[in-house]
């Protein structure tokens, strides 16, 4: 069993605090995703697992042991770096070798490791080159093949995707995933992109300044936010947020309504808005508009759609999807919201 | 256009030639003047010689002592450059990879040595390796030679490891690599142009120096050839075309390891060539 327990982390760098106190538990065997804004403490987090921090306060937990005080390399981790950090003097075999060779590993097994990590990167030809020599999607590769080997309870990815293009990386987004299916290890990943969040993770944590907003699966952050803060964070195009006198609460912080929630109609509707940049998907069509009295929203609408720039329709939101955020930015649940004075 | 960047083109490429040619000039005749009688030497210092004598040069080879003298130099300025290398290394190793108290007091006192001149300390340096009992060796070379490198070494030294990646460590303290491991595995090959660069520079220096040997090397079997050539002037005192062929042979050692290290140095000094 290999699940990972933070218990009341605290980190603190000299006088700044990063982060107060997080409790969280990663199941054995998950593919756990922290997503957050730039510096709000997600690499941090992951590199306390690895060991490469120390926490200020508080105790990590590896599959039951307490590994708080143990090295990098006695915690049965691995760790993949946004760099990739490959070693630039060593080919791809050696660099997939050298942790391994540190181990003081029989060669025959090593061999046999090696090779099993390199056919399932598709690394063969390569092992004799240099990293300089490999292209981005190769030298990602091979900092995945440096961590499987090892065969660790539990891999770290600090934003590995992050210096790839868009194609390679939604490319190696599903070689990920599928690398995950077939070994079935723990992973934790890091990531600012909600898009990687949502389609890698079975568990996704959304972090905020050092602090967790929500936990969950990705589908019930996209249903059922929390906190605005995650509303707005998860899905794309954005949750729009709207003033509450929007739906006639001025007692609410704001009301959030996703761009699929939305209906436009040309004669009559709740709001009064203008189209502005349409843009056509094919699947769909995202239109961003300006509404008369609570600023800009955007609609999605299903297919083609004849709506041009400029044109004035009427919103009117699905009830059943609105989202109403108290002042402290906390979700107001649904009964409470009910028993509020209607529009 | 094209007149004016040829023009331009023109000047430059004199401006090299004059500068290489005060540099060249003085080898070459030097190691021309090794063929030439001492008559020849006086009237055309710096033409062909009238014919290729060779006697000289031979005399010289054929010399244990020059051989001698010769040896002693390598053996003293390679040890100088390798305990600098190894020693200096590793100091700037720790200062760029560990934080710990009074570092930078620390640094800033080894780089005070970057001011102090040589010839000041000689007289202080003399009796302490007189005390020490190190007197007529080639420690009592090597070892102040060592010290008066390191300032540089490791000014120079902890700004290029500092440059190493912070990831690369971090990669190889996960796969169980430790500080000591990686500085010979890591540190050490992935700074070749820096090692290079100080290392040529550590060599020129122990190899011609003078003052150093002259005051603590006493007798004729630990002689370096600055010394031996001051020797064997004293013998041939008006056989100018001996002592030239003599010098010529000793810059030989140090122009080879020039060259062997040049193509690392031109890499160290404009820096920085390893991202992964
Ligand atoms: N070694 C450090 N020393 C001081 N502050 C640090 C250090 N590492 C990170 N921080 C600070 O901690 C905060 C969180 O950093 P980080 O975990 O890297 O954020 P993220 O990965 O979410 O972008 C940032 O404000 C950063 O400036
Ligand atoms: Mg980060």
């Amino acid at each position: 069993m290999a699940d990972v327990h933070l218990r009341h982390i605290n980190k603190c760098f000299g006088p700044i605090e990063v982060i107060p106190d997080i409790e969280l538990e990663i199941p054995h065997g998950s593919f756990t995703v922290l997503v957050g804004p730039s510096g709000c403490g997600k690499s941090t987090l992951l590199r306390m697992i690895a060991g490469l921090e120390k926490p200020t306060s508080g105790a990590i937990e590896i599959g039951g042991t307490d590994v708080t005080g143990f090295e990098p390399s006695a915690r049965g981790i691995s760790m993949v770096f946004q760099s990739y950090a490959l070693y630039p003097h060593m080919t791809v075999a050696q660099n997939i070798d050298f942790g391994l060779r540190l181990m003081k590993m029989p060669t025959s097994e090593r061999e046999e490791r090696v090779k099993d990590a390199a056919k399932r990167l598709h690394l063969e030809p390569l092992l004799d080159r240099k990293p300089s020599e490999l292209s981005g999607g190769q030298r990602q590769r091979v900092a995945i093949g440096r961590s499987i080997v090892r065969n660790p309870k539990v891999f770290l990815f600090d934003e590995p995707l992050s210096n790839l293009d868009a194609a390679l990386r939604t490319q190696m987004r599903v070689e990920l995933a599928e690398l995950h299916q077939s070994i079935g290890a723990t992973m934790v990943y890091v990531t600012h992109d909600q898009v990687e969040a949502m389609t890698l993770a079975d568990q996704i944590v959304v972090m905020n300044a050092g602090r967790i907003e929500q936990v969950g699966p990705p589908m019930e952050l996209y249903d059922n936010p929390q906190t605005e803060f995650v509303a707005a964070f998860i899905g794309s195009p954005k949750m729009n947020l709207l003033p509450g006198q929007a739906i006639g609460r001025d007692d609410i912080k704001s009301v959030g309504i996703r761009p699929e929630h939305l209906e436009t109609h040309m004669e009559n509707g709740k709001w009064a808005a203008r189209a502005g940049v349409i843009e056509n998907l094919g699947s769909d069509t995202v239109v961003y508009m300006e509404t008369d009295d609570f600023g800009s929203v955007t609609v999605r609408l299903p297919g083609h759609h004849p709506l041009r720039t400029g044109d004035r329709v009427f919103l009117t939101p699905d009830e059943k999807h609105l989202h109403l955020f108290g002042k402290d930015g906390r979700k107001i649940h649904a009964k409470d919201a009910l028993s509020a004075p209607a529009t | 256009m094209t007149s004016k960047t040829f023009l331009r083109n023109l000047l430059r490429v004199t401006i090299l030639c004059v500068i290489a040619s005060f540099v060249i000039a003085p080898l070459l005749a030097t190691a021309l003047g090794g063929f030439k009688t001492n008559a020849e030497i006086r009237t055309s210092a710096f033409g062909l010689p009238e014919s290729w004598n060779f006697e000289f040069y031979n005399a010289i080879a054929s010399d244990p002592a020059f051989w001698r003298y010769l040896g002693n130099s390598l053996l003293i300025s390679v040890l100088a450059v390798i305990l600098t290398l190894l020693v200096g290394a590793a100091a700037a190793y720790v200062f760029a990879q560990i934080r710990f108290f009074g570092s930078r007091m620390l640094f800033s006192y080894l780089l005070l040595g970057l001011m102090f001149p040589f010839a000041t300390a000689i007289l202080p340096l003399f009796i302490q390796v007189r005390d020490i009992g190190l007197l007529d060796s080639y420690w009592s070379v090597i070892l102040p030679q060592t010290a008066f490198g390191l300032s540089l070494a490791i000014l120079l030294f902890r700004t290029f490891f500092e440059q190493l990646p912070r990831e690369l460590f971090e990669a190889a303290y996960v796969d169980g690599c430790g500080y000591i491991r990686f500085f010979w595995r890591f540190t050490l090959p992935l700074s070749t142009p820096i090692l290079a660069t100080v290392g040529v520079f550590v060599f020129v220096q122990s190899w011609n120096n003078f003052l150093l040997p002259l005051v603590m090397l006493n007798s004729r079997e630990a002689f370096t050839w600055p010394l031996g050539m001051m020797q064997f002037r004293g013998e041939f005192v008006t056989e100018w075309n001996r002592t030239l062929a003599f010098v010529t042979l000793t810059i030989m050692p140090a122009i080879v390891f020039f060259l062997a290290a040049q193509k690392y140095i031109v890499a160290g000094l404009t820096g920085g060539a390893v991202k992964g």
